[in-house]
């Protein structure tokens, strides 16, 4: 079932693809999740697939926000919540059952991202990208974590930097742990 | 053996090959400017390198000529002699030589050096002069003096040298003519003819770009493949367990993973030689720093070890080394006065017993001062004046790999870098290791390091933890139990039961995995909470591991089977998670967690950051 989807889901990849490849107008691939009502994006090259949620094993002593580690593939892969990492779950109930998860790479890291439902991709102007997000106020920091704002008739996107979330929390674990 | 010495040929052409290479690059930089300081100190790095190794072997032609090279070059460097394109022509001349003779060593061809050995030799008497410097000669005694008289001694080492060369190099009894004679004419050769004649073989050579038969290949692709041959293992045993009964029909794909596994495993297993062969500088370096005499002994070089941990435990055998030499071997006076031989004797050698490689540290110095040892302890505050003294000399010596506990008052160049064997000790523990001491006084140390020889695959037990699934390696297992409540008891904070009438703490895995910081564990009676809820009658699954004599009962919820793992260590951003060293995949494709022993106990029982757990260090 997993395979399944996942052909399913590259052959859309692809499909998208090329019909970007057909114009020449600076084109951008995102990838769109919701978290917590909103609608959130990565840039396409940073997520190497989409897979059904495997057993997630719990590390003790972690932010409740790291889910643990699992299973993709062979790869040992930490799994995040990022729904708890930005605290948009209000209530218990709101926990809903997150089914898939999206494995994100770069150089540095691999890692996954639970989300509910399979995401979409889109194909956006460049010129759509507010890279310049200074509406945005921000708790701690938190606006870091944000690339930019995609204005779509009436929707607009959150652009994640996905990678500066974490390499930023492991500069803060690691303050503790020296306080500690 | 025979493929043995090939394969050591092998490596050792394929690492001349690299040098011959590098050594080519400086030399066309150091033809644009003659004064590149760089490339001479890099030049006189690898040509060193390569004598070294080249002698090792007994490949005479290119140690002879790599260490002219060498001498000429640490002249250059001293500033004793400077570049005209002359001398830089026949250097450059003698570097190619250099690389007809390594590419002799496969092609079992004759190359012919002697004549510009003899040129070098000039090069180098004239740099040095009449006013030779007096400088600590450093290897090869014999060769230095034979320099000094030039021809008339040349000659007679060239005809000890040919010997060797015939043996090593004409093994297939290849007919061409050598142009000095094996046996021990005391003619002397004239210079002059031989140079035209090796001229005149040169303009035939041709240059040619050769292969060795050795490829090199990144770590990572090896881990890579190895990870991949992993899959496959838990695949077959996944397979296996949905067809249970039918296990015949599998016992093919048994086969040829586990035979996969374990070549893939023996690629990565390198020599300790490969370790070993850098300790003829290492002690050399510290002997003359200090001032003693010092004969490097290697033993069991051909033995096999994982690569990574050869890595890992480096830098601890150099600071065993450099300790041996600096605080275990006295000094020639002293050591005279003891009627002990001047020179004192270093071992390092390895071997291998059942899973483990052994590599021991063998020094015939002073010995470790057991009195000396228990004043520290005590001074230290690291045990009671009382028990410091009962306790015997044999345990009062393994103090000094406790942390913050470094055996000299004075910091000295080679040994007192403010790392003490604590950090040996920590890099053993990482990789599932030991370390062992034994010292007599006025007789010597050995230190005796017990390491795995794979660190991909070990044996590990597996149990049940809040529903998901754990692993500790064997190695730190000493025993499982099963105890009722009343066999434990709260002593302060903890809990404490007996096995075998030793004390052991127990701990409730479940208290600590559930913690929400590691600060809590300092909250009153949370090691209790587990403990409380458990009903008189219940039986205790317990672990017992050992770690550093202690002993500790490990309270899980239900025992599973013992199973050979493959551990993959976390990556960012969980890689340094408290309690767990790795992961490893089930055959049911679920992830289980190793327990990092060595850590989790160190965080619990370290009475720095946790005071009040003084109990654990009875």
């Amino acid at each position: 079932m997993t395979d399944n989807l996942l052909n399913k889901k590259e052959l859309f990849l692809k499909k998208d693809k090329d019909n970007g490849q057909d114009e020449h107008v600076d084109r951008s691939q995102i990838v769109v999740f919701k978290l917590g009502g909103e609608e959130y994006a990565m840039m396409i090259d940073e997520i190497k697939e989409v897979v059904v949620t495997p057993n997630i094993a719990k590390i003790p002593l972690m932010p409740s926000y790291i889910k643990g580690v699992a299973n993709v593939r062979g790869n040992i892969l930490a799994v995040l919540d990022l729904e708890e990492k930005f605290g948009l779950i209000k209530e218990e109930k709101d926990k809903n059952k997150k089914n898939y998860i999206l494995v994100v790479e770069s150089d540095k890291y691999k890692m996954a991202i639970l989300v509910q439902e399979v995401p979409n991709t889109l194909n956006i102007l460049d010129s759509q990208i507010d890279n310049s997000p200074n509406v945005v106020i921000g708790e701690e920091g938190d606006k870091d974590f944000i690339k930019g704002l995609v204005r779509l008739e009436n929707r607009l996107i959150i652009l994640l930097d996905i990678f500066s979330i974490v390499s930023k929390d492991i500069l803060q674990a690691g303050g503790e742990e020296l306080s500690a | 053996m025979k493929s043995r010495e090939d394969e050591l040929k092998q490596i050792f052409y394929a690492e001349a090959l690299d040098q011959f290479e590098e050594l080519n690059r400086l030399f066309i930089v150091l033809e644009k400017n003659h004064d590149d300081k760089q490339s001479v100190n890099a030049i006189f790095r690898i040509t060193h390198t390569l004598k070294a190794n080249a002698a090792g072997m007994g490949f005479d032609g290119i140690a002879t000529l790599s260490h002219l090279l060498e001498d000429i070059f640490s002249e250059i460097k001293n500033g004793r002699l400077s570049l005209n394109q002359d001398t830089f022509n026949d250097l450059f001349r003698a570097n190619d030589k250099l690389g007809e003779l390594i590419e002799s060593v496969t092609s079992e061809k004759q190359v012919r050096y002697k004549g510009l050995v003899a040129k070098l030799k000039v090069i180098l008497s004239e740099a040095r002069g009449e006013e030779r410097v007096q400088q600590a000669s450093r290897d090869y005694v014999g060769e230095r003096e034979a320099q000094e008289t030039k021809e008339t001694t040349e000659t007679k080492k060239e005809e000890n040298a040919a010997p060797k060369a015939e043996k090593q190099e004409a093994e297939t009894a290849n007919t061409q003519e050598k142009e000095s004679t094996p046996e021990p004419v005391n003619k002397l050769i004239p210079k002059e003819p031989i140079i035209e004649e090796e001229a005149a073989v040169e303009e035939t050579s041709a240059p040619k770009i050769s292969f060795s038969d050795l490829i090199q290949v990144p770590v990572h692709k090896l881990d890579n493949l190895l990870n991949l041959v992993g899959e496959l293992a838990i695949e077959k045993d996944r397979i296996a367990a949905n067809h249970k009964g039918r296990g015949s029909e599998y016992a093919r794909l048994y086969r040829v993973t586990s035979d996969l596994q374990y070549s893939v495993m023996g690629v990565r297993l390198v020599q300790v030689n490969v370790l070993f062969q850098k300790f003829h500088r290492i002690v050399r370096d510290v002997a003359a720093l200090e001032s003693k005499k010092v004969n490097l002994v290697l033993e069991g070089t051909d033995i096999e070890i994982d690569r990574n941990i050869l890595q890992i435990i480096s830098d601890s055998l150099i600071h065993l080394v450099r300790n041996a030499i600096s605080h275990g071997i006295e000094t020639t006076e002293e050591r005279s006065k003891n009627s002990k031989p001047e020179t004192g004797t270093l071992t390092l050698s390895a071997s291998n017993e059942k899973d483990h490689v052994i590599i021991n540290v063998i020094d015939d110095g002073k010995g470790i001062d057991a009195a000396a040892i228990r004043k520290k302890v005590i001074a230290k505050g690291l045990l009671p004046e009382r028990s410091a003294m009962q306790t015997s000399d044999h345990d009062i010596v393994k103090f000094i790999f406790e942390p913050g506990f470094s055996s000299v008052e004075k910091v000295t160049q080679i040994s007192g870098r403010g790392v003490g064997m604590d950090v040996v000790k920590k890099a053993l523990d990482s990789i599932g290791g030991k370390i062992e001491l034994s010292t007599k006084k006025g007789k010597g140390t050995t230190f005796r390091l017990l390491l795995p020889s794979s660190m991909a695959v070990k044996n590990a037990l597996l149990f049940e933890l809040n529903n998901a699934e754990f692993a500790i390696p064997l190695s730190f297992t000493e025993a499982v139990v099963s105890l009722y409540k009343k066999d434990v008891h709260k002593v302060s904070g903890g809990l404490v039961s007996s096995y075998l009438e030793q004390n052991m703490s127990v701990i409730f895995l479940k208290d600590i995995f559930n913690l929400k910081s590691l600060e809590d564990v300092r909250e009153p009676h949370s090691l209790h909470k587990s403990f409380d809820q458990t009903k008189n009658d219940t039986k205790l699954n317990i672990i017992i591991v050992k770690f550093n004599e202690r002993l500790v009962g490990l309270v899980v919820d239900k025992l599973l089977q013992q199973k050979e793992i493959i551990e993959k260590t976390l990556s960012q951003p969980v890689d340094n998670a408290y309690f767990i060293s790795g992961a490893t995949i089930l055959g049911n494709g679920n992830v289980c967690l190793v327990l990092d022993i060595p850590g989790t106990l160190n965080l619990l029982f370290n009475p720095v950051k946790f005071g009040s757990y003084d109990y654990a260090t009875i």
